[in-house]
């Protein structure tokens, strides 16, 4: 039988999973650390090409100094710069990137929440319904 | 007044009607005058400097997801400028691609500040950003308007050094680099609108916030002064020669946008019709939800309520139910 407000519930419930659900729901297969860890090791790759643009973009400005003392340069200390730099560069951007994806991860969490009530309304509703034409 | 509410429940409801059809043709409308602007602006590249070219993205677009206008107007403008010089293709490719993968991974939804910020340059409004963004955004918002005001700057900078960039000759390509990277980095202007800017969307969006009557025309107002204050400091600061009556007008010019944005946009809930399906064990369902649009705003009524002062004089005190 087509019952009126099982249907509302069903097309708000519809309507959630088809827009903002989606996303929260690919969130919400995660335990919360693998899904913290997984985007962080993400923003680590992210940062990672993102400094060695800058990086890139720094030597070509450079290129003439860089070629003319390339010899009388102590290699070594550059180099060991240059990771501090990127140690540094790194380690904020994902200090960033886990904030964000904890409170990302928590609110998603809570409105799947919502969304599992309503299922269990749901079924209770069906469960009323079938009980009543036994 | 009573008109314009009028007016704008009418929008609502053929909105929510029509939601299918001016969609798209907005999305067409945003593509399109962004890709006549950098056309416009940077059009060196003569095959995409072509009406039906343009005609032809702006069409994509309107279907596509919206990001993909930002990434469809980004490789124009990357094409253009690889047309004109390589090198300056390689500094835009460059910056594009740190907003890119610094930033908009954490904010997809506000990419598409990135392509309004410029295009109110374009327009001789782009105080309505920082107004617009404070009101409807976060303070996270600030960083998509920076990247918006840089990606407006750079580009703007580069097509106003076209002359001296050819006055290199064909071996200069390091020099020429050079010169693009140190006109960016030492572009003042462009330093302290970033500044102002995203001041002024922390300082609109913390005033919105406050639980006072007319908070967001407190804000607006109050984020206008702050900007042409800010503006004003970076002028006076690094003689930036900020047009003070262009600043001026402008901002009159914006508050009153933003107003009728606030009216029309920001406030009103453009609930759209939705189409869902789904089906149970005995049943599909291909439901067509169809938002109400109810006016009735709530009349203020004084209910006055008076105790006696027998019960203020002698409190019973063992009441039962």
């Amino acid at each position: 039988m087509l019952n009126e407000e099982r249907i509302k519930l069903m097309t708000k419930m519809a309507s959630y999973e088809a827009n903002e659900g989606k996303r929260n729901m690919a969130i919400g297969n995660y335990f919360r650390g693998d899904y913290i860890s997984v985007q962080v090791i993400k923003s680590i790759i992210h940062a990672t090409i993102a400094f060695f643009i800058v990086f890139a973009l720094f030597v070509f400005y450079d290129l003439e100094l860089l070629m003319a003392d390339i010899y009388k340069m102590d290699l070594l200390d550059l180099g060991k710069t240059i990771i501090i730099y990127y140690l540094v560069f790194v380690v904020i951007y994902a200090v960033i990137s886990y904030v964000v994806y904890a409170y990302r991860y928590a609110k998603a969490r809570k409105s799947l929440k919502i969304y599992y009530n309503n299922l269990k309304k749901l079924a209770y509703l069906y469960d009323k319904e079938s009980k009543r034409y036994e | 007044m009573t008109n314009l509410l009028v007016l704008r429940e009418q929008m609502k409801k053929i909105y929510s009607r029509y939601e299918a059809y001016i969609t798209p043709t907005l999305k067409f409308l945003l593509a399109f005058i962004s890709l006549s602007m950098i056309n416009n602006v940077i059009g060196y590249m003569s095959s995409l400097n072509n009406m039906a070219v343009v005609l032809i993205l702006a069409l994509m677009c309107s279907f596509l997801p919206m990001n993909l206008t930002i990434v469809i107007s980004a490789v124009v403008t990357l094409a253009h400028l690889y047309a004109f010089s390589l090198e300056c293709a390689v500094v835009a490719l460059a910056i594009f691609l740190l907003l890119f993968i610094l930033y908009f991974r954490f904010s997809p939804k506000d990419t598409i500040v990135v392509l309004l910020t410029p295009l109110c340059f374009g327009l001789k409004i782009p105080y309505v950003i920082p107004l617009a963004m404070g009101l409807v955004g976060t303070p996270v918002s600030a960083v998509s308007v920076a990247c918006g005001v840089i990606v407006y700057y750079v580009i703007t900078y580069m097509s106003k050094s076209a002359a001296a960039l050819n006055a290199f000759d064909a071996d200069g390509m390091v020099q020429k680099f050079r010169y693009i990277i140190d006109g960016v980095i030492g572009n003042r202007e462009m330093m302290v609108t970033l500044v102002a800017f995203a001041a002024t969307i922390i300082v609109v969006y913390f005033i919105r916030r406050l639980s006072v009557d007319y908070a967001w025309t407190i804000a607006m107002i109050t984020g206008t002064l702050f900007n042409i204050l800010c503006m004003l400091l970076g002028d006076l600061l690094y003689s930036t020669n900020v047009s003070v009556l262009g600043l001026i007008f402008g901002s009159i010019v914006s508050v009153f946008l933003v107003k009728v944005l606030q009216f029309f946009v920001f406030n009103v809930d453009y609930s759209r019709t939705e189409m869902v399906q789904f089906e149970d064990d005995e049943y599909y369902y291909y439901v067509k939800a169809v938002p109400k649009n109810t006016v009735a705003a709530p009349e203020k009524r004084v209910k006055t309520i008076r105790v006696p002062d027998k019960a203020v004089n002698h409190p019973r005190k063992d009441v039962r139910r």
